[in-house]
């Protein structure tokens, strides 16, 4: 193989590191992509066995919104391997002890269950919220676009526009707004 | 299909320097007919010799054709590549229609040998527009974007909200209110 040819191989297996804000994004629609992005699925070069996975940076992940009433009903199942060892936690706890954890464990489930697995999650990098390292930060080329809008909340709007807005009904005189801290 | 098959060399299907490209070049360069005057396993390769050989000769006269006769052994072909390959063909018993056949696939071959073939066709350029890396089609304006970027994050296609589609309804209204009626 020439220098040339060499190089170009190089290229053309670079990894590429993508950034996904997790920001008000239902973490079981986000591991489809992301789980897309670590098995480098986006790639005309994919094979499964070829190494061709990419590094996602997931920030944001305690700021996920689970659909439903999910962080009620959600459990999680753990079982220590002893008499009695076993455990549910729910999504809003495991979510309390560490909050990337719910995102990690649904992109963790999206994937297929072979030996590969635990070599693309290696490649999964999830902080919390926008504090990530410089060291890995300056390795991001690509943003990974969310699949949904981040909702505004009514006291996000100026005065001026929810003024502007048509308005269906009048509140009665003793309907109590409660105020968003 | 024998094991025998998957130690065979491997490779693609190739002309040596392009041969047949402009120009052709006889890759067979000096064939061996080897027999004997007596034994009938060499009767075929002697009617050749007898009713075929000068013709041959006359038509490729780019190749040294050597006949030696040989007592009581068996007949064969020895053929002698540009490459430096040299392969033997045993007539023993062959009739005078498969020894024409043999010399003929002894003089279109390049020499090579057997060879296992990969693909059924080659190319030394498979794309023209080259190997893809990630950097391929790649808008040049995402290299001095800092990230993370809101732009980028937003998904591509949007639908319109339930609240956009009511502001749409309503300011539709106020326009049909605002134009003067027809009576």
């Amino acid at each position: 193989m020439s220098i040339y040819k060499r190089a170009q191989q190089w290229t053309t297996f670079t990894r590429v590191w993508h950034l996904f804000d997790a920001k008000w994004q239902n973490p079981f629609e986000s591991a489809k992509i992301i789980q897309k992005y670590l098995a480098g699925l986006h790639k005309p070069i994919y094979g499964p066995s070829a190494d061709t996975g990419d590094h996602v940076v997931v920030i944001n992940s305690k700021e996920i919104a689970l659909p439903g009433d999910e962080w009620q009903k959600r459990v999680y199942f753990h079982h220590t391997g002893f008499a009695g060892g076993a455990s549910w936690t729910f999504a809003w706890e495991l979510h309390e002890k560490d909050p990337t954890l719910v995102l990690k464990k649904a992109i963790y489930n999206s994937m297929k269950g072979n030996l590969y697995r635990h070599t693309k999650m290696e490649r999964l990098h999830i902080y919390p919220d926008a504090n990530v390292p410089q060291e890995i930060l300056e390795n991001v080329t690509n943003q990974i676009r969310r699949p949904r809008l981040i909702p505004k909340r009514l006291d996000e709007y100026s005065e001026e526009e929810v003024e502007k807005f048509p308005k269906l009904i009048d509140y009665p005189e003793d309907y109590v707004i409660q105020k968003i801290k | 299909m024998s094991n025998n098959n998957l130690f065979l060399p491997v490779g693609f299907p190739r002309a040596p320097l392009a041969n047949g490209v402009g120009r052709w070049i006889c890759q067979l360069q000096r064939l061996t007919f080897k027999f004997c005057k007596n034994y009938p396993s060499s009767r075929g390769m002697r009617e050749f010799l007898e009713f075929e050989l000068l013709d041959f000769t006359k038509k490729n006269p780019g190749i040294v054709v050597y006949v030696k006769p040989r007592r009581h052994r068996a007949p064969n072909l020895t053929a002698e590549y540009l490459n430096g390959e040299k392969q033997i063909v045993d007539c023993r018993n062959f009739s005078y229609e498969e020894v024409k056949k043999w010399v003929s696939l002894l003089r279109s071959q390049s020499g090579r040998g057997t060879v296992r073939l990969l693909k059924m066709w080659h190319t030394d350029h498979p794309s023209i527009q080259g190997p893809w890396s990630p950097f391929v089609n790649r808008d040049p304006k995402l290299n001095w974007v800092e990230f993370p970027n809101e732009d980028l994050s937003q998904p591509i296609y949007i639908e319109k909200s339930a609240t956009e589609k009511l502001i749409e309804i309503f300011e539709e209204q106020q326009r049909i209110e605002r134009q003067p009626k027809q009576e």
